[in-house]
């Protein structure tokens, strides 16, 4: 298996390489035949790659222990659904899997292309074969997966037992689903910098793909937050580790890029800041992966330098250098005579909303590298932790918020006083009122209020959008009106699904505020039978139980919880010894509810005394978060589903090569 | 032109704002980053001030409280290249070693004789680390080959 996995990959970077010289000499020269073999070459590299996962997965799940890899992160005892998880569960295996979607993803690209943009996918094809190339050589020459351990040892290392969590399971598979697909659009945007083909094709063809990646990017950090709820037992989920900013930088920069090509779509407006954006998405992709393998940062997440470091720097910088040139080369040419007119224009609330998305990413990219710049500057390692993070993303979210509620509804090009009033007036109303009553309820912190009216100011102008388009096609067709919202996002799914998503991030930002303003934490130490309270609930300590199997030991306390004097739950918050890397695990216990979270940790045994202590957290609303997540996947599912009209569009785009030569010459080159 | 000055000046005003906050932000809570030795060197200069301090637990000193929730131990200076990637040395005495003293977190899982930690804390003058919290090398994934 192992050897079959090592040709395998060896193959995949040699055919990667010719698939390369096909489609670029085959483009140039006009050569159909290349072009085809080039993208079979593509299929190959996939199949290769998609034979040495295979090779993989099997020797993790046959515990074959000749294998290095194998042997450092499974055992015999580990759960099956542990050794099939393990593949990502180090560094060889991720980046295999990094790769993999990638080839994967090309194969797919080259397929969808066969008869589409003849101009510029070759080159795009070109661009993600080079992307691969950097991974399969470090594959096969750095960090190899299938290397051999001399001696067979008895018994596997086993997997950390922090990532034996459902959550690790699909966590890193969304992520790297996330950051690797944001390279589709990247290679069409390079492909079209290339070839000089500048019209907005290479958007339109990948837009799909920047929303897939969009998607998976949202689940990916939610997964990964969620993780850390449950299985760090500290109460919270998001430390700004550079880790996690890793992960959240490309999310914000995708987010903006999103927003900005429907005004390259729209007004053709935004042409170098989009070319520019979707750089910075992939450039911050390959960050991420760096930072996570080269030690450069201290993170909780990865102490130890792994030697990777380098060449992903190296190959970070060469990108960054070739993209950024080919982009000065063409600015002339990107140039378009629509300029913004008003400030009070949907164009500018997105010029606005871009600035403040890629601010948010500028300052969490400047706060994860301070350390570095502050050592290079000043000889002294200066960090700055979540109160910095904190400090300067807060005012920019309420920034974010109060654009997200007037940009999609305030008019294109210039708005009247009279269209403003028409559609604000009442969101308006909704949200002071919202920031009245928090008053009045006791909230006193200037923050919590404006948020919550802001809040209250997005779901108000969403209500009315809805109820705006619901009373039209009630007007033109008799239906009800739940038929009439579902055919309304049916048949302007782009439209509605992005409203849907914005509810969702409405619903996790009151989460997130809630969650860091009032979260109630009480530790305590008790004998069997003794109780304590926090918040509305009385907890009582039942006792503790041991349970032994031959990969784990768990010491499992039992809680009961009483509301108003009715029990209501028993909790079993857990110690876990792992035995091979013996180590102990928290298993925390989380009883969870619209209204708040009580989180129950067992933080202490004092086998002398049979005294236990616990940490509880009471933390309110937490729940929207998780909650507000997943509606934003939702509409992001609405958003992608695939549309006639615009299939139509898009096939009547870039099939007529005569309607693409007239866009691009109705387009000025110049002044 | 002057639509074109009126959003120039609108967006610097906007990137002008996140620079604003960014500096602000850094001047209020950012902390020295040091190893054990380099706190060592520069103790009394650094007395009374929050740190984050890298350095390896010793053996044996350990003292696990679990009904105050109390962690005490001693940390000292990691040897060279072993670990603290990235950390360079400043002036390091040798054989330096620190107390550290926690109160009121659970004993991190991953905390124990001989691993990396992070401490973030208070340099009391007498020496002593007053830990707000102490962070342990945890998942680990992508760990250097060990020499087995």
């Amino acid at each position: 298996m192992p050897l079959i996995g090592q040709l395998a990959l060896a193959l995949a970077l040699i055919i990667a390489f010719y698939s390369i010289v096909a489609n670029v000499i085959g483009a140039r020269r006009g050569i159909p035949t290349l072009i085809v073999s080039a993208r079979h070459a593509v299929w190959a590299v996939c199949a290769m790659v998609t034979v040495a996962m295979g090779a993989l997965w099997t020797s993790l799940l046959q515990s074959d222990f000749s294998l290095e890899y194998v042997s450092s992160y499974t055992s015999f005892t580990l759960p099956t659904f542990y050794k099939v998880t393990a593949l990502w569960g180090g560094q060889q295996g991720s980046l295999l899997l990094w790769t993999w979607l990638l080839t994967v993803f090309t194969a797919i690209v080259a397929f969808q292309n066969r008869r589409r943009n003849p101009e510029i996918a070759p080159y795009a094809l070109a661009v993600l074969a080079g992307v691969a190339i950097f991974f399969l050589a470090m594959l096969n020459f750095v960090t190899r997966p299938f290397d051999m351990l001399s001696a067979i040892p008895a018994e596997g290392q086993d997997l950390n037992p922090l990532l034996q969590n459902y959550w690790m399971a699909i966590h890193p598979p969304s992520l790297y689903t996330g950051y690797v697909s944001a390279s589709v659009p990247f290679a069409f945007g390079a492909a079209a910098l290339i070839t000089g083909r500048l019209d907005d094709s290479w958007i339109r063809s990948t837009r799909r793909w920047a929303i897939f990646s969009w998607f998976f990017l949202t689940l990916g950090n939610l997964f990964g937050a969620r993780w850390a709820y449950e299985v760090l037992g500290w109460g919270g989920y998001w430390a700004w580790d550079p880790v996690e900013n890793a992960a959240f930088m490309p999310w914000l920069v995708m987010t903006a890029y999103l927003h900005s090509i429907m005004i390259q779509e729209r007004k053709d407006m935004l042409k170098v800041w989009n070319l520019a954006l979707i750089g910075m998405a992939f450039g911050l992709t390959l960050f991420g992966t760096f930072l996570t393998r080269s030690g450069v940062i201290s993170s909780v997440h990865s102490f130890t330098a792994s030697g990777l470091g380098p060449y992903f720097l190296t190959f970070l910088l060469v990108v960054c250098v070739l993209y950024s040139g080919l982009l000065i080369a063409r600015v002339k040419s990107l140039r378009t005579p629509a300029e913004f007119e008003s400030y009070l224009s949907r164009e500018a609330a997105f010029l606005f909303n871009n600035l403040v998305l890629v601010g948010i990413a500028f300052a969490v990219f400047w706060g994860t590298l301070f350390p570095v710049l502050s050592e290079a500057v000043r000889g002294v390692k200066i960090t700055v932790g979540p109160p910095f993070f904190d400090k300067v993303n807060a005012p920019l979210a309420l920034a974010l918020i109060f654009l997200m509620g007037v940009g999609p509804l305030i008019a294109w090009r210039r708005s009247s006083l009279d269209n403003l009033r028409r559609t604000f007036t009442a969101p308006a109303i909704l949200g002071i009122v919202a920031g009245l009553c928090a008053f009045l309820a006791g909230l006193h912190q200037w923050y919590v209020l404006s948020a919550l009216s802001l809040a209250a100011f997005v779901l108000g102008t969403v209500v009315a959008e809805f109820r705006r388009g619901v009373s039209a096609r009630r007007h033109m067709v008799s239906e009800s009106a739940p038929k009439a919202v579902v055919n309304l996002i049916a048949k302007n799914n782009r439209r509605y699904g992005g409203y849907v998503i914005h509810v969702g991030v409405i619903l996790a930002f009151v989460g997130i505020v809630a969650s860091s303003f009032f979260r109630v934490e009480v530790k305590k130490s008790v004998k069997e039978g003794g109780s304590f309270y926090i918040g509305p609930y009385e907890l009582v300590y039942l006792g503790l139980t041991t349970r032994e199997t031959p990969h784990l030991e768990s010491a499992i306390a039992r809680v009961e919880v009483f509301r108003a004097g009715k029990p209501i739950a028993v909790m079993a918050p857990a110690k876990l010894f792992y035995k091979r890397p013996q180590q102990p695990a928290t298993e925390v216990a989380i009883r969870s509810t619209p209204a708040s979270d009580l989180y129950l940790v067992l933080a202490g045994i004092d086998d002398n005394t049979g005294m236990v202590t616990f940490q509880v957290f009471l933390t309110p609303l937490v729940f929207w978060l998780w909650a507000g997540g997943l509606i934003m996947a939702l509409g992001t599912v609405i958003v992608m589903w695939p549309n006639v009209r615009e299939r139509a569009a898009i096939g009547a785009a870039v099939r007529a090569p005569a309607a693409l030569e007239f866009d691009a010459q109705t387009v000025p080159g110049g002044e | 032109m002057p639509k074109k000055l009126r959003f120039a000046i609108g967006a610097g005003l906007m990137v002008a704002a996140v620079a604003y906050l960014i500096v602000t932000a850094v001047r209020n809570t950012a902390e020295y980053y040091l190893t054990v030795g380099e706190v060592k060197a520069r103790q009394t200069e650094l007395s009374g001030q929050m740190l984050r301090v890298a350095g390896r637990v010793d053996a044996g000193t350990i003292a696990w409280d679990p009904s105050t929730l109390t962690l005490k131990f001693a940390m000292s200076q990691p040897p060279p290249d072993a670990s603290g990637a990235g950390l360079k040395p400043v002036a390091v005495s040798a054989g330096a070693n620190f107390t550290v003293i926690c109160r009121g977190q659970p004993k991190p899982d991953m905390f124990a004789p001989g691993r990396d930690v992070i401490v973030e804390g208070l340099l009391t003058p007498a020496g002593v680390i007053e830990a707000r919290q102490v962070l342990t090398s945890c998942p680990s994934k992508y760990a250097p080959k060990q020499p087995k």
